[in-house]
């Protein structure tokens, strides 16, 4: 009964909440103080990458920006094509570490992490940080506001 | 008549064996990997890494692992 009420109202909540919407990308300074935060704030993160809404790197860690564009797209192509739908986030753990993928607000955020990170916490700072880029408010100077709320 | 001081001995280790078993599997288990994919309205979905698209997933997580590279020990 429960559950019948929730399938049938979910939908129409979630609906009115603008995540799902592409806004217009965030410049480079923005993304970079983005990921700076959102490295800082994640102790097991090894490597992280924001895209943009044509899957663009804004800001990557490592020498290699070019092939997180690459690899991203891979993997969401993977991701979408598993049942023809479009995916909102992916948790892939394997021996060597951890892979988090969300998309919010017509942007992406990809991490890698050491194994057994926290995955509920990981995808909330990757999933406020991109909202907080996505703000009109957002400014490279200002960080996301941390999860503990400091 | 109290039990012999050996079998409490013997009680208290196989006590810490089967505990060292149960973490060992408990270990195994949440050491597997796994590639679990989440829709919207909260509908999640797991790929075996044997199915085509569990492999696809696997494939597409280690390319990004090796871009990531290795956390630099502080």
């Amino acid at each position: 009964m429960i559950q019948e009420a929730r399938a049938r109202v979910t939908p129409g909540i979630f609906a009115d909440m603008p995540d799902a919407a592409a806004t217009a990308a965030p410049d480079r300074e923005s993304a970079e103080a983005a990921l700076a935060f959102l490295t800082e704030m994640s102790p097991d993160l090894r490597g992280a990458a924001i895209l943009g809404p044509e899957g663009e790197v804004l800001a990557a860690t490592g020498e290699e920006p070019g092939r997180w564009r690459e690899d991203a797209a891979a993997l969401f192509a993977a991701a979408d094509g598993a049942e023809g739908v479009p995916v909102e986030q992916v948790h892939i753990a394997t021996e060597q570490g951890e892979v988090f993928a969300i998309r919010n607000a017509g942007l992406a955020a990809l991490t890698v992490t050491d194994r057994f990170a926290l995955a509920s916490l990981m995808l909330f700072d990757m999933r406020s940080t991109l909202r907080q880029l996505a703000s009109p408010n957002f400014g490279g100077s200002e960080p996301p506001k941390s999860r503990s709320g400091d | 008549m109290p039990p012999k001081p050996h079998r409490i001995l013997l009680d208290r280790v196989s006590v810490y064996a089967d505990e060292a078993a149960a973490f060992m599997r408990r270990r195994r288990i949440a050491r597997r990997p796994f590639a679990r994919l989440y829709y919207p309205h909260g509908r999640s979905a797991d790929h075996a890494q044997d199915s085509s698209s569990g492999a696809e997933l696997f494939v597409a997580a280690g390319r990004l692992i090796e871009v990531a590279g290795r956390k630099e020990k502080g």
